[in-house]
């Protein structure tokens, strides 16, 4: 070839490969917002792996893990289906069954022998349903399943499960249904009037879609909304809510006034190593009371009063620290006291006890109380008092109750000068529990319909024996 | 006129191993006139086909120069007018005769399918020009590779070992192909390792031993220096040293008497000199030099004279033979 | 031109006679057809590993199909001497290299488009597909591997200019990963600002200089519901705009050195 044509053929290689990085530079932001697979992190596959996924045969390698993980769940191997859960999900970041069931499955599962889940586990089940609806933010599921988990295993700090929840609402694929749960997430926040507008604001929608959908599902969902609707507006009135902002129309008397102090009192004992019997008094006679205990390292990391950070971060970390203790249980009212026995001395990776000192915390938030004991103490508390232990600073515009109590490690398993004497903490106010009667359990409910509908509302608290002063309290 | 092939100090260095030099063809001066069955001769690895690459374009001299019907040896003008048929090729196998010879038309523009019929007809495959090359025996597919080279009607053909691994009925084809083509005007240049053939059909030889041409000429005047061999009995035993002289060879036993001159002397004067001592002449025969013995002759003078000053050959250090055989077939491997 | 078409259909004939890619694309064409057997795999996202796997199938055939086709394409030419016959006659160089790439670019297009029916065959037949949009937006997919390969056997035919076959057959199989693969990573690399400066440029720099073969590879949409794709004619023009030029770009460079090269 002449000199020349080499010349331009060189000229024409300098222009084209200015042209291909120009259009490589115009194209690519394309492909990556359009078609790139999403992936957090690559960094936990082996390269076999990583060169598989890379392949193109991602989806295919999850599917075939995923199925083996099923195998291991059945087998009852919980601890193998963690590192298949990270792996499939890292290998195909939209199979979205392995999120939501690897979140439940991190967040529930591990538990000592006591059923008690290890909740050292949910900030990483957290953090593995953040990264999932990362990873699919086309649809709803993902954030609603971050947002029952604050919701219903957390069951605390519900500005959570309303951010989460309200973010999976905007998704248009959102099964109906399963937008009611938006509503129970306000009102355990606080945001009545929200949960209101929002529960008409479904009706409209359940209303319009009858119409154009003559499925049974879709009449029956309406009514759902409707019965949901009704029985918020019953609340709202029985617990004065309409009347605080309009005294004109106050009557006067509400299932909330008259806060009803819960006489709460509490004894921890360590009747043997890692075996410790909780007691105490609730004066609060209907059933449904359960208390939150936790027992936890004095300086665990990210602790909170009655919880811990619970959002760490999207970081999935499969191992929690092994050295950290942190029980959390709940105490069931009965006849107005609870007694408990706590044995941990059989789950030595979830209660290491390497800490020298332990924090015993009580909580109790009217806000995930059971309904008909929430219809007197109100959404935020403002029908519940305690003389000793009402707390309104660990959680904003909440009336809690909240106290602490703490032990050693020595006490705890018994050791030293504790292997003969039984340590024993207690609240200054404790003073024993009743003893158990029989037959005194069993207490009639009266609901809003059918034939104890004659009882009227502003009885309620009086046959749920509520009014009266707790025996445990002063 | 042009000359159909012309190359003044043509020369072809490669690297050996260790750095060194090596010309495979070394300051190569041919003239082929046009018309002219021109042999290009030599053993195996001697620089022939590196020389026919030069010449086709196909690989570039590192000095000297070379003309091809008057042109530059890559210039696509020349190829229009040239052909090349290369040592046992192998053609695309999964197409017929016939869809080979229009591939090649087709390089050309050309759109004839008469032609390709009438060419594979002339290298008598017309009853398998629709069967795949894949079916064709060596020789058959030497013929499609004849046919194909002479699509453009070219006004030169350079035909390397066209006989090879042929049988001897494919040669006597071959060659009286060859003839022909001589007949219609066009220049044929034979590169050959193989001499009976050749030696029968080439105007002009030119010998090629390790990159050099050794001689170059017309067939006659390359085999001159034949021998004629004068046979008497009953002579005399004084005869033999009247006789002896020059380049003569004379024998003698028991009264027979042999005497071997150059062709170049007149054997009258021996037959008289033998009639006028009471011989009788037996036989006066002339023995023409081959080919072969011009070719082994000067292969092996050759090689002694190199083997003498190798230097001349190698610019650094003396090559053995095997490394130019190497580098060789190297190029011919396309390495 | 004429002479490109010609060395480009010839090519073509040939590439799909030889045995070694009849085999290779069975074997891609059995597993298609096996595939839906894996629906045992996953219950609810079948559909998702079908896709997935069969996509797989379609690229990783194709890219072993464009490699080995066309690291043999020059030096069988060579082998079997009818380069010689070729350049031999009034035709370039580039004309050459061209209409072989052409031929191989050709000989691909028939061979995914063999395994691109057969999906949509199969997918038909076991019920994983609805006639119309559904198919063409799966269809886009094998279509763009096309491209990709296309802009692989360019590299392929780029490298066969200078090295040989095997080592052509590795360096071409490595820039592909490194194009796809681990482009990715290169570009993990280049943006992260721990590394010291010289491996963030170094990655940088492969990130920029290796043909960005990920880009065609839109299998993400078709496997996995996602939101709308935005763009997505401008995306296909460019990313048909980006292989040509890159194309253009190897063989350009690939002719400058078949150029120079004694065969």
């Amino acid at each position: 070839m002449a000199r020349a044509h080499r010349g331009k053929l060189y000229a024409a290689l300098a222009v084209a490969v200015v042209a291909a990085a120009g259009i490589n530079g115009a194209v690519y932001p394309l492909w990556k917002k359009n078609f790139a697979p999403k992936t957090a992190d690559y960094s936990g596959l082996s390269p076999d792996q990583l060169l598989f996924a890379f392949a193109g045969f991602r989806e295919l390698i999850a599917g075939i893990l995923w199925v083996r993980a099923d195998s291991y769940f059945s087998e009852g191997n919980y601890d193998a289906i963690l590192p298949i859960v990270r792996l499939v999900t890292l290998l195909d970041p939209h199979q979205i069954d392995v999120y939501a069931t690897g979140m439940w499955h991190i967040g529930y599962n591990f538990t000592d022998e006591g059923s008690r889940s290890d909740r050292r586990y949910i900030p990483t089940a957290l953090a593995l349903g953040m990264e999932g609806a990362k990873n699919n933010d086309y649809t709803y599921e993902m954030f609603y399943e971050v947002g029952w988990m604050w919701f219903h295993k957390i069951d605390d700090f519900y500005e959570n499960s309303v951010s989460w929840m309200e973010k999976a609402n905007t998704y248009d694929d959102m099964i109906p249904a399963r937008r009611n749960i938006l509503n129970n997430c306000y009102q355990r926040n606080g945001e009545v009037d929200k949960a209101l507008d929002y529960a008409y604001g479904l009706l409209d929608k359940a209303e319009k879609n009858m119409k154009n959908d003559r499925e049974f599902s879709a009449r029956q969902n309406r009514d759902t909304i409707e019965g949901n609707l009704d029985n918020l507006l019953v609340r709202m009135s029985q617990r004065g809510y309409f009347a605080k902002g309009a005294p004109d129309r106050n009557l006067g008397i509400y299932d909330t006034d008259n806060p009803f102090d819960v006489g709460f009192s509490a004894r921890v004992t360590v009747v043997s190593p890692k075996v410790i019997v909780v007691q105490g008094t609730w004066g609060v006679q209907p059933v449904g009371t359960r208390i939150r205990f936790i027992l936890r390292d004095a300086n665990f990391p990210n602790a909170l009063p009655a919880g811990m950070k619970w959002n760490q971060g999207t970081q999935v970390e499969l191992t929690p620290p092994k050295d950290q203790t942190f029980l959390q249980d709940q105490l069931f009212v009965r006849n107005q006291s609870f007694n408990r026995k706590i044995d941990m001395s059989r789950d030595l990776t979830m209660y290491p006890f390497v800490d020298d000192k332990y924090l015993i915390e009580f909580y109790y938030n009217p806000r995930s109380a059971a309904i008909h004991i929430q219809d007197k103490f109100g959404w935020s508390g403002e029908g519940m008092a305690d003389k000793n232990f009402l707390n309104q600073e660990i959680r904003p515009a909440q009336r809690v109750i909240y106290t602490t109590l703490s032990l050693t490690r020595d006490q705890i398993l018994r050791r030293g000068e504790w292997e003969t004497k039984v340590p024993d903490a207690q609240t200054k106010n404790y003073r024993g529990i009743k003893a158990p009667s029989t037959g005194s359990d069993l207490i009639t409910v009266p609901g809003l319909r059918g034939p104890s509908s004659a009882v009227e509302p502003g009885d309620i608290p009086q046959a749920g024996g509520m009014a009266g002063t707790g025996e445990g309290g002063g | 006129m042009d000359l159909a092939i012309e190359t003044r100090d043509l020369t072809k260095t490669y690297k050996a191993k260790k750095g060194k030099a090596l010309n495979v063809v070394n300051q190569v001066n041919l003239q082929v006139e046009p018309g002219e069955i021109f042999g290009f001769l030599g053993p195996n690895g001697a620089g022939k086909t590196t020389t026919i690459k030069i010449l086709l374009g196909i690989i570039y001299q590192t000095s000297g120069q070379a003309r091809v019907l008057g042109k530059e040896p890559t210039d696509t003008d020349a190829h229009r007018l040239l052909s090349y048929l290369p040592e046992k090729p192998y053609y695309y196998e999964h197409m017929t005769g016939l869809e080979i010879m229009r591939f090649y038309a087709s390089l050309f523009g050309i759109k004839d399918d008469a032609q390709c019929r009438s060419l594979l007809e002339r290298v008598n495959l017309a009853n398998d020009m629709n069967r795949p090359l894949s079916e064709y025996s060596k020789g058959m597919q030497q013929r499609v590779g004849l046919a194909q080279s002479l699509i453009n009607d070219p006004k030169l053909l350079f035909l390397d070992e066209p006989t090879g691994g042929l049988d001897p009925i494919a040669h006597i084809e071959i060659r009286d192909l060859i003839l022909q083509f001589r007949d219609e005007g066009k220049t044929v240049f034979i590169s050959s390792h193989e001499l009976s053939d050749v030696e029968r059909i080439c105007d002009r030889v030119a010998i090629i031993n390790k990159g050099e041409v050794v001689q170059q000429g017309p067939l006659e005047t390359l085999l001159v220096g034949g021998r004629i061999e004068v046979t008497a009995n009953q002579c005399p035993d004084d005869l033999v040293e009247k006789l002896r002289g020059g380049e003569r060879i004379v024998s003698a036993h028991l009264g027979r008497l042999i005497v071997d001159i150059p062709d170049s002397e007149e054997p009258n004067a021996i037959v008289d000199a033998i009639r006028a001592a009471g011989g009788t002449i037996v036989s006066v025969i002339p023995r023409r030099k081959r080919l072969e013995d011009l070719f082994l002759e000067l292969v092996t003078q050759d090689d002694a004279a190199k083997g003498r000053q190798k230097r001349s050959m190698l610019e650094k250090s003396p090559p053995d033979q095997a490394s130019i055989v190497e580098a060789e077939a190297a190029v011919e491997e396309g390495a | 031109m004429n002479v490109v078409l010609s060395i480009a259909k010839t090519t073509t004939g040939e590439a799909i006679r030889r045995r070694v890619l009849m085999v290779i694309l069975l074997i891609g064409l059995v597993l298609l057809v096996v595939a839906p057997g894996m629906e045992a795999l996953s219950a609810r996202q079948s559909t998702t590993v079908l896709r997935s796997l069969t996509l797989g199938v379609i690229q990783l055939t194709s890219a072993v199909i464009a490699i080995v086709l066309t690291v043999y394409l020059i030096p069988n030419e060579i082998e079997r001497r009818t380069i010689y016959t070729i350049l031999s006659k009034p035709v370039q160089r580039w004309q050459f290299l061209v209409g072989k790439y052409l031929g191989a670019v050709a000989a691909l297009a028939l061979m995914v488009a063999m395994m691109t029916a057969t999906m949509l065959i199969v997918f038909s037949v076991v019920g994983k597909l609805t006639l119309g949009s559904d198919m063409v937006d799966l269809a886009k997919v094998p279509l763009m591997f096309f491209v990709q390969m296309s802009l692989l056997a360019a590299v392929a035919v780029f490298f066969s200019t200078f090295v040989s076959p095997i080592v052509n057959f590795f360096l071409s199989g490595g820039v592909y990963l490194l194009g796809s693969v681990f482009s990715s990573l290169f570009e993990v690399l280049s943006n992260n600002k721990e590394l010291p400066a010289m491996v963030q440029a170094g990655a940088r720099l492969v990130h920029s200089i290796v043909p960005n073969f990920q880009m065609f590879n839109v299998q993400n949409s078709a496997i996995n519901a996602g939101p709308v794709i935005q763009n997505e004619q401008l995306y296909y023009l460019g990313s048909f705009g980006y292989a040509l030029v890159y194309v253009m770009i190897l063989l350009i460079a690939g002719i400058l050195v078949f150029d120079r090269r004694e065969v």
